[in-house]
């Protein structure tokens, strides 16, 4: 029985990469497979892949069983370290997991007739299941490790899908954005688990009878568990879009819309709160990374929904709402109502699915909406206006059309000096080979780029 | 038997290469040289088979330049020598490679070949010039290329001086003086900063099969094994440790902000190597098992990569990063063969990148917290310099001039490579347990001082007689450090996607 069971968490993620394994084999051998029979790929994997997931949920139900901890094998080790695949399904990682597969099977019939006859629409289901494939990597990583590994496709497949349209340069800015984000933030997580390695000894997901799911096992020293977790919270801070790196998630909507609700909508905005329930332990024991994960949280959603309000453009103003929700939900998280944060996931990742998914016709619904009441609709958010001084409204209005400054400040005070020292030392290289080689300088106007061509 | 496979690889790659020398044409030069190197490869998988199957190998050795039984990875690197020389031959465009830069390549593999089964010192300093000096009547055919090769000469003169001048000293028997020596001249070959400045004009200018056949085999990593890190003093040790960690993140950060495709390749690289040489210079074989598999991604993957950038650039002309200007409809596969293979060379997960870094990372943590931070944050950047290469080069405008996609040739190549990083990162047991093997067995040789009788840090006997040298040298081998005491040796846990309770 326990060997069904094994298998099935197994297939959770077993089926998705499948689909990738044969739609990549397809599209680098040959043309292409038809849309039908693409849809029906990926469909079909991510379909068995809820069955799974429901199966599994039942039989934890039924048993009782707290969890069901698959142990695949050593992926490779050496001396004292050893990499696992390791996957646990439980109460924290199978509602995920079965309401991702749910989503993307949902999206990705969805987009059948959304991109419909789209020069990138074979391209588009590989990514969109790859991504799914990640996203159940990390929902089901019995590891930190492991974690990462589907962290980082996570954050690849999203950067790739925000520059789908491909032959616009701001897509592709974006796009870059986006990744230069998560790739700074990863750098939290891979320093987590060398520290969760150094400290305790392996960054395994252990079971927590105080808590109420399998966490990461704690380090004895306070200093320790506050380092681990404030890593931890800086490798969520990107893909959550949390303040000050929330700027690349308004610009993440340049994307086809399936693939804007189910990254930032559903999925890949969820994995940071997701991230951190896992790491629910360490929270717990260090007073300061919960404070910390309540101030970022608490800021951020008091950004989100002052500047979400100014947005003239419908998938703005939504991912703004996303990230207030979010930014509750850190909240919650850092207040220790794990399960609260739970449901609110599930809940805020479905309609706000929902809600990205139909945007496209937002202004024909509005129509539908007003014709069926008989009146136009009543205007929202005026608790704002009576709560906020009226002085203070003008400049409120103007620091939220700038969305805070975040951008402009990193802009200037981060990534500039940074390339300004970088091409201070490529020319100082430059100067050095020309004298030895005694050729004379030559002056190129804008040998390096300026912070509005480079990385962002 | 692993001497007389490197002979043949050798012997065939010199053939091919005075075949592709004379042909009339460069196509006909890169056929020619695409078989020899093909030829090269068979004998090279025959070794592999060979020393997999235990077949029977006769003892014997070349007294004249004491080669001494090979290491018993060089099977397997030598395999992957000749992929990266096959990939750069067969990739070469045949506009900008001329037959004469054909015969180069394959001279260069094979001295590459040739230098991983040397152990002598004098013996690897004279492959070590030979292969300067082949690249150095490259640059100095191309008039274009004056000022390069001027580079080339101001910085490779050197390091051949260095390293052959360090063998010397270190024959007899002056080893501070020699490691010195050697240790500046590989610096200089692996472009450590700040001895790097010839690196990246030379990546910039220099036919890229050239670039490939002379820096993707990193002949500076053998001979930091086999040279140097025996015989580093702890202190030193940890100086180089540092240079490369320095390395990885300053050239991570400088390609970060490239305009020039080539620059920010050249860049790349450089980081990757820091990180190689940060790793060879630890005390954890953890790290140093991730130093030899980082050494071998970088080989493959950075062979792929360039290759790839190269046939785009034959295909587009100058490739510049200023904004985004390319056009992934036209080149789809090059596009994802670029960025697979760029991702590869950096740590994309379930490739041989990612497992190699994993182990460097994990294995350096507890030796240099701080450099390992180091080495994060240049993996990171190299990350984002290859996505910003990608985007820049296949996205961000409809127009193109036409440019065609992969031939089934490049394809073909490209595959091999791809799946090369793919199934030895997917199941990288094999390699991990070998690698592994080598370095325990290496611990366990007894040490100069219990063979030659002398104190912990005396120089090994003065006779320059190679025979003497080879029996100094029993006990320097990869993984050894002079002064300093040995953990006892532990059992590693199982090893192969496989379920734990089987080894």
């Amino acid at each position: 029985m326990q060997t069904v069971f094994n298998s099935l968490v197994l297939c959770i993620v077993g089926f998705p990469a499948l689909a990738v394994f044969l739609l990549g084999l397809r599209s680098w051998f040959s043309d292409a497979w038809s849309e039908r029979t693409t849809i029906v790929i990926v469909g079909s994997a991510f379909g068995m892949s809820v069955l799974a997931c429901a199966i599994t949920a039942s039989w934890l139900l039924i048993s009782g069983v707290s969890d069901v901890r698959v142990v695949v094998g050593t992926w490779f080790s050496a001396e004292h370290y050893a990499f696992e695949w390791i996957f646990i399904a439980d109460h924290l990682s199978l509602p995920f997991a079965t309401f991702s597969a749910a989503l993307i099977g949902l999206v990705a019939a969805f987009s059948m007739r959304y991109l419909h006859r789209e020069p990138g629409f074979a391209r588009f289901y590989l990514l969109l299941a790859l991504f799914g494939t990640a996203v159940e990597f990390v929902v089901l990583a019995g590891s930190l490790d492991l974690v990462f590994l589907g962290w980082e496709l996570v954050g690849l497949t999203s950067a790739l899908l925000i520059a789908f349209f491909h032959e616009r340069r701001r897509p592709v800015e974006h796009g870059l954005r986006a990744f230069v984000t998560y790739r700074l933030c990863d750098i939290g997580l891979l320093a987590a688990i060398i520290a969760l390695h150094y400290m305790v000894g392996s960054s395994h997901v252990a079971p927590n009878p105080n808590g109420p799911w399998d966490s990461f096992v704690v380090p004895e020293t306070v200093g320790g568990a506050t380092l681990v977790g404030l890593l931890i919270l800086w490798a969520s801070m990107g893909k959550a879009a949390q303040l000050p790196l929330s700027g690349w998630l308004p610009r993440a909507m340049e994307g086809p819309t399936p693939s804007s609700a189910v990254f930032y909508g559903a999925l890949s905005i969820h994995l940071g709160p997701y991230l951190l329930l896992r790491a629910e332990s360490i929270i717990g024991s260090s007073t300061w990374v919960a404070a910390a994960v309540v101030i970022v949280g608490g800021l951020t959603a008091i950004h989100a929904t002052f500047v979400g309000r100014t947005q003239s453009d419908i998938k703005s103003a939504l991912a703004y709402a996303s990230m207030t929700q979010v930014g509750l939900i850190y909240v919650e998280i850092g207040l220790g109502f794990p399960h609260l944060a739970l449901t609110h996931i599930v809940g805020h990742a479905t309609i706000r699915t929902l809600q990205i998914l139909r945007s496209p016709s937002l202004l024909h619904d509005h129509h539908h909406l007003e014709q069926a009441m008989g009146r136009q609709l009543p205007r929202t958010g005026g608790h704002l206006e009576r709560l906020v001084p009226e002085p203070l409204q003008p400049w409120l209005y103007r620091v939220a059309l700038e969305r805070g400054g975040f951008d402009a400040w990193l802009k200037d005070w981060v990534v500039a000096p940074f390339l300004r020292l970088v091409s201070w030392v490529d020319r100082l290289d430059e100067s050095w080979v020309n004298l030895i080689t005694g050729t004379p300088a030559v002056t190129k106007a804008r040998r390096h780029p300026g912070p509005d061509e480079a990385a962002p | 038997m692993t001497i007389l496979f490197a002979i043949l690889e050798v012997l065939v790659l010199v053939v091919a290469a005075r075949v592709a020398n004379r042909s009339e044409s460069p196509p006909a030069a890169r056929l020619r040289a695409s078989y020899g190197m093909g030829m090269a490869g068979v004998v090279a998988l025959g070794q592999v088979l060979w020393s997999a199957f235990n077949l029977p190998t006769p003892e014997w050795s070349v007294h004249w330049v004491a080669i001494e039984n090979p290491h018993a990875w060089v099977p397997a690197f030598s395999l992957m020598t000749c992929v990266i020389g096959f990939t750069a031959v067969v990739l070469s465009p045949i506009r900008a490679t001329r037959p004469k830069t054909f015969a180069r390549i394959l001279l260069l593999i094979a001295a590459a070949l040739a230098f991983l089964v040397i152990r002598h010192p004098l013996g690897l300093a004279v492959v070590w010039a030979t292969s300067a000096f082949i690249a150095w009547l490259e640059l100095r055919d191309v008039r274009r290329m004056r000022k390069i090769e001027r580079l080339f000469a101001i910085y490779q003169v050197p390091s051949v001086a260095a390293v052959t001048a360090g063998a010397v000293l270190l024959i007899n028997g002056h080893l501070n003086a020699g490691l010195a020596l050697v240790v500046a001249g590989v610096a200089i070959r692996e472009a450590v900063i700040p001895l790097h400045s010839w690196f990246v004009p030379f990546v910039q200018h220099a036919p890229m099969g050239l670039v490939v056949a002379f820096f993707a085999p990193q002949l500076g990593v053998y001979a930091h094994l086999e040279l140097i890190r025996a015989e580093l003093p702890h202190q030193l040790g940890h100086v180089i440790a540092a240079l490369g960690a320095a390395t990885a993140v300053i050239a991570a950060s400088l390609g970060v902000a490239q305009t020039n495709a080539r620059r920010a390749l050249a860049f790349l690289v450089m980081s990757q190597t820091g990180l190689v040489a940060f790793g060879l210079d630890t005390n954890s074989s953890v790290a140093q098992l991730g130093a030899l598999l980082t050494w071998q991604v970088i080989g493959v993957a950075t062979a792929g990569f360039a290759m790839t950038l190269a046939s785009l650039e034959a295909r587009r002309g100058d490739l510049s990063m200023q904004v985004p200007a390319g056009s992934f409809t036209r080149t789809p596969r090059m596009a994802v063969a670029f960025l697979f293979m760029g991702f590869a060379s950096v740590g994309l997960p379930l490739t041989l990148g990612f497992v190699a870094e994993d182990l460097l990372v994990q294995g350096s943590v507890e030796e240099f917290p701080i450099l390992g931070f180091a080495l994060i944050v240049a993996t990171a950047l190299n990350g984002i310099s290859v996505m910003r290469a990608f985007f820049t080069l296949f996205s961000g405008s409809s127009k193109h001039i036409g440019e065609s996609d992969l031939t089934r040739r490049e394809s073909g190549v490209l595959t091999v490579v791809m799946a090369t990083l793919l199934l030895t990162g997917m199941f990288p047991g094999f390699t991990v347990r070998g690698l592994e093997q080598v370095t325990e067995r290496q611990q366990r040789a007894p040490s100069i001082s219990q063979t030659s009788g002398q104190a912990q840090h005396a120089t090994p006997p003065t006779s320059p007689a190679t025979g003497e040298w080879r029996r100094s040298r029993r006990g320097c081998r990869f993984g050894r450090r002079r002064a300093r005491p040995r953990a006892p040796h532990q059992p590693g846990p199982a090893r192969g996607l496989a379920p734990t309770s089987n080894s």
